[in-house]
C-alpha cells in the first residue's frame, strides 16, 4: 500500500513563511512607490525578517539572527548609499532602506544575546 | 494632518509586524512535529472524500500554510476563477454600455478603466494562473514526481498573486474612498506612452506594482516548473514519454523566464519615469516607440504563453475520447518547441502602423506568417486525430473541439493580420479584437473547462452534472461565435477598438456582440453552479478510471495515482487502524478539521 500517494517524504507540507514573504514584498514595494515612509519599512522587516525564516526552516541557515546580521548589513549598505547619494523623495526612500536595516540589526544582535543568555 | 496619517500609519504596521510574530511563534509551537515519524496517517474526511495528511494543519491555516502541490494547485485555480469573475463583470458592464451608440449607463472614463482592469485580468490575473493551476497540480502526477522541484517557492510565487490583485483592482474602490484623488488606471493593457506616463494618477502605479509582483510570481513558478521537469521525473519517464502536456508546460516556462523580467524592467522602468523624473520614454530619452518595442517583445511571446498550455490539454484529453492516439505526437512536440523560439521573433507585428522601417516591417512580416505554420501543424494534429475514432462526446470533448474550431478561426485571422498591407487596413479597428478573443476566450478558456471537467472526478471524487456541463458548453460556443465574429464584422466596417461611444451604422453588430456577450455570461453561471454544486454533492465516482481510459490503453499517470489514493483511502478508513494522532493533533486547531 502507498500511504500517500503522491506525497513527498521529504518535505513537510506546510510552511507559513511562503505568505509573508509574499506580502512582505508587495507592501515594501508600495511604500517605497508611493513613498510612505512607515510602509516602507515594516514591509521591508515582514520580507527580510520571512526571507530569513523561510531560510532557517529549509536548512540553508543555520542560525536565524546571525540570518538578520547579515540581511542588515545588505540593506544598510544599500541604504545608506541611496540616502547620501540623493536629496528629495528619493533620500526618504533610502531613508526608509536604512532605518529597516537597522532595526533588523537590532534584532538580530538583540535575539543572539537574548538566546546566549537563555541557553 | 500629514503627520497624523503617518502616525496612523506607523502604528498599523506595528500593529500588523506584532500579529504576524505572535502567530508565528504559536505557529512554530503546535507544529512541533517530526513528519516522517508521525507515520504518514490518513483518514478519509466526511465531506470531500479526500484523505487528509495529518502533517497539514486544519481550517484556513492549512490553506495558507500549504506547500503541497496539489494544494497550491486548487488554490491557483479557486483564485484564476476569481479573477475570470471580475474580468468579467467588468467586460459585462461593458458590453451593456455598447448596446446603445450614445454613452447611457457609464461615462466614457469608467469605460477605459474597465477596460484597463478587463484585459490586464484577464490575461495575468486569470489566464496565466489557471494555466499554472493544471500545471501544479498534474505535472508531478503526469511524471511521477513527488512534488514541485522547489515546494516553498512554489507557494510564495501563489501567495503573490493576491497583494498583485489587490493593487491591481484598488483604482476602483479607492476613487470612491478619496473621491477621486486615486482612481482605477485608464491605460488599456498596452499602457502605451506618453499616455502612461502623462496619467498623474497613483492608481496607474497602483497597477504597475501589481503587474510586476504578478510577473515575479510568473517567473518564479516557470523556474520551478522547469527545475522540476528536467530533474524531478520518476524513474520511467524520460523524454521520450514525456506527457504533451508537460512539454508545453516546459516550453511556456522557458518563454516566461525570457519574457517576464523584461516585461517587470520596462514595468521598473515606467514608475521611474512617472516618479523619480527619468526620461526613459520621453522624446528627448528614448522615445515613446522604445516602450512599444519593449511591451511587445514581451507581449508576443506572452500571447503564446497562454495559449501553449492549453494547446497541451486538448492534445492530452482529446486523443482520450477519440480512442486514438494523439496524431503524430512528436511533430505536436517539435512544433512546440518551434512556436517557443519563433514566438521571440514576431513582436513588431504590433507596430505596423508605427512608421518603422519597411524593411523591418517586411521581415517581421515574414517570421508571423512562419509562425502559423507550426500551430497549423496541431490544427491538422487533432484533426486527424479525431479523423475515424471512436469519438465520446462527454464535456471535456465537447470543449476541445470547440477549441479546435475556434482556435482555427483566430488564428487564420491572425495571419491576415500578419500580413502589412492587410494590417495597415484593419490595425486598431475591432477585427484585432475579434482575432485575439477567438484565441484567449474561444480556444484558451475552452481548453480550461476541458481541463476542469475532464479531471473534476480527480481532484473532487465527484462527477460533475453532465447536462448542466453540456448547457455551459453550448452557451460558451454560441455566445463566443456570436461575439467575435461580430467583431471581426465590425472591423470590417472600420469600427474602431477602445470606445465607449460609436456611430449609428455599428449599431447592429454590437447589439449582436453584446447579446452574444450575455450569453457566454449566462453559460458561466451555470458552470459555478454546477462546480460548486457537484463539489458538494455530486455523486461519487465508483472506480480510479472514471473515463474508461484502461478500455483503450489510453490510462496515463495521473488516474493511476487517483487509483492508489482511493484505495489507500479505503484501506484507512475500513481497517481504522491507521487513524493515528501524532504530537501536533492535540490542539485546538483540529477542532475544525473534519469541515475542510
Ligand atoms: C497564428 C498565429 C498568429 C498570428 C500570425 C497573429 C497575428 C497578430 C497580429 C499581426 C496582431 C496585431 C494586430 C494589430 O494590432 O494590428 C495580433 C494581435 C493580437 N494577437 Fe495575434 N496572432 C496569432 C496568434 C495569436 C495567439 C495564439 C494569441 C493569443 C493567445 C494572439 C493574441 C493576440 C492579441 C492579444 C493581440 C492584440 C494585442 C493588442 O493590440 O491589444 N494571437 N495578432
Ligand atoms: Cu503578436
Amino acid at each position: 500500500m502507498d500511504e500517500q500517494p503522491g506525497l513527498s517524504d521529504e518535505y513537510r507540507k506546510a510552511s507559513p513563511w511562503p505568505v509573508f514573504v509574499a506580502f512582505g514584498l508587495a507592501i515594501f514595494e508600495v511604500g517605497i512607490v508611493w513613498p510612505l515612509f512607515p510602509v516602507a519599512v515594516g514591509g521591508l522587516l515582514l520580507f527580510v525578517g520571512s526571507i530569513v525564516g523561510i531560510l532557517r526552516e529549509s536548512g540553508y541557515v543555520a542560525n536565524p539572527w546571525n540570518g538578520l546580521v547579515t540581511a542588515s548589513v545588505l540593506c544598510l549598505v544599500v541604504g545608506a548609499v541611496i540616502t547620501l547619494t540623493t536629496t528629495g523623495s528619493v533620500h526618504l526612500r533610502g531613508l526608509a532602506v536604512l532605518v529597516g536595516g537597522v532595526v533588523v540589526l537590532a534584532a538580530g544582535v538583540f535575539g543572539s544575546l537574548f538566546e546566549s543568555t537563555h541557553a | 494632518m500629514v503627520e497624523a496619517g503617518q502616525i496612523a500609519l506607523t502604528v498599523v504596521m506595528g500593529v500588523l509586524l506584532v500579529a504576524v510574530a505572535t502567530f508565528l511563534s504559536r505557529y512554530e509551537d503546535w507544529r512541533s512535529y517530526s513528519p516522517l515519524a508521525s507515520g504518514g496517517s490518513g483518514y478519509v474526511g466526511e465531506g470531500s472524500g479526500q484523505a487528509h495528511h495529518s502533517e497539514k494543519p486544519a481550517g484556513i491555516v492549512r490553506w495558507l500554510t500549504t506547500v503541497d502541490h496539489k494544494d497550491i494547485g486548487i488554490l491557483y485555480g479557486a483564485f484564476g476563477l476569481f479573477a475570470f469573475a471580475w474580468g468579467g463583470i467588468a467586460v459585462l458592464l461593458m458590453r451593456a454600455e455598447l448596446a446603445t451608440a450614445t454613452s447611457q449607463i457609464i461615462g466614457a472614463n469608467f469605460y477605459n478603466a474597465l477596460m484597463t482592469t478587463h484585459g490586464i485580468t484577464m490575461l495575468f490575473l486569470f489566464g496565466t494562473p489557471i494555466l499554472a493551476a493544471f500545471g501544479n497540480y498534474f505535472v508531478p502526477l503526469l511524471i511521477g514526481a513527488d512534488d514541485m522541484a522547489f515546494p516553498r517557492i512554489n507557494a510564495i510565487a501563489f501567495w503573490l498573486l493576491p497583494p498583485a490583485a489587490v493593487l491591481i483592482w484598488a483604482g476602483f474602490p479607492l476613487a470612491t474612498l478619496t473621491g477621486g484623488d486615486i482612481s482605477a488606471a485608464e491605460t488599456s493593457w498596452t499602457m502605451y506612452t506618453p499616455l502612461s506616463v502623462e496619467q498623474m494618477n497613483p492608481g496607474v502605479d497602483l497597477m504597475l506594482l501589481g503587474l510586476h509582483l504578478s510577473g515575479v510570481s510568473a517567473t518564479m513558478g516557470a523556474i520551478n516548473f522547469i527545475a522540476t521537469i528536467f530533474s524531478e521525473r520518476g524513474e520511467s519517464v524520460d523524454w521520450a514519454n514525456l506527457d504533451i502536456f508537460s512539454w508545453t508546460m516546459l516550453t511556456q516556462s522557458g518563454i516566461i523566464l525570457f519574457s517576464f523580467p523584461l516585461l517587470g524592467s520596462a514595468l521598473v522602468m515606467l514608475l521611474l519615469d512617472r516618479n523619480l523624473g527619468t526620461t526613459f520614454f520621453a522624446v528627448d530619452g528614448g522615445g515613446a516607440l522604445l516602450w512599444q518595442h519593449l511591451f511587445w517583445f514581451f507581449g508576443h511571446p506572452e500571447v503564446y504563453i497562454l495559449v501553449l498550455p492549453p494547446m497541451g490539454l486538448v492534445s492530452l484529453i482529446l486523443p482520450r475520447f477519440s480512442g486514438r492516439k494523439l496524431f503524430g505526437f512528436k511533430f505536436v512536440v517539435y512544433s512546440t518547441l518551434a512556436i517557443g523560439v519563433l514566438s521571440f521573433g514576431v513582436w513588431a507585428h504590433h507596430m505596423f502602423s508605427t512608421g518603422i522601417d519597411p524593411r523591418i516591417r517586411a521581415s517581421f512580416m515574414a517570421v508571423s506568417l512562419a509562425i502559423a505554420v507550426p500551430s497549423a501543424v496541431k490544427t491538422f494534429n487533432w484533426i486527424t486525430t479525431m479523423w475515424n475514432g471512436r469519438i465520446r462526446l462527454v464535456a471535456p470533448m465537447l470543449f476541445c473541439i470547440g477549441f479546435v474550431q475556434n482556435f482555427i478561426i483566430g488564428g487564420v485571422t491572425g495571419v491576415f493580420l500578419a500580413s502589412v498591407p492587410v494590417d495597415l487596413v484593419l490595425h486598431d479597428t475591432y477585427y484585432v479584437v475579434g482575432h485575439f478573443h477567438f484565441i484567449v476566450m474561444g480556444a484558451i478558456a475552452m481548453a480550461g473547462f476541458a481541463g476542469i471537467y475532464y479531471w473534476f472526478p480527480l481532484y473532487t471524487g465527484r462527477m460533475y452534472q453532465k447536462t448542466l456541463a453540456k448547457w455551459h458548453f453550448w452557451l460558451s460556443m454560441i455566445g463566443s461565435n456570436a461575439t467575435f465574429i461580430a467583431m471581426l464584422i465590425l472591423g470590417y466596417g472600420g469600427m474602431p477598438r477602445r470606445y465607449a461611444t460609436y456611430l449609428p451604422e455599428f449599431a447592429n453588430m454590437h447589439l449582436i456582440a453584446t447579446a452574444g456577450a450575455f450569453i457566454m455570461g449566462f453559460g458561466q453561471l451555470i458552470f459555478v453552479w454546477n462546480i460548486v454544486t457537484s463539489w458538494l454533492e455530486g455523486p461519487k465516482v465508483q472506480s480510479g478510471d472514471p473515463w474508461d481510459l484502461e478500455d483503450v490503453g489510453m490510462k496515463t499517470k495521473e488516474w493511476a495515482w487517483f487509483e492508489r489514493k482511493r484505495d489507500t483511502a479505503i484501506t484507512v478508513t475500513d481497517g481504522g487502524e491507521e487513524v493515528a494522532t501524532d504530537g501536533g493533533e492535540a490542539d485546538s486547531a483540529d477542532a475544525d478539521r473534519d469541515e475542510t
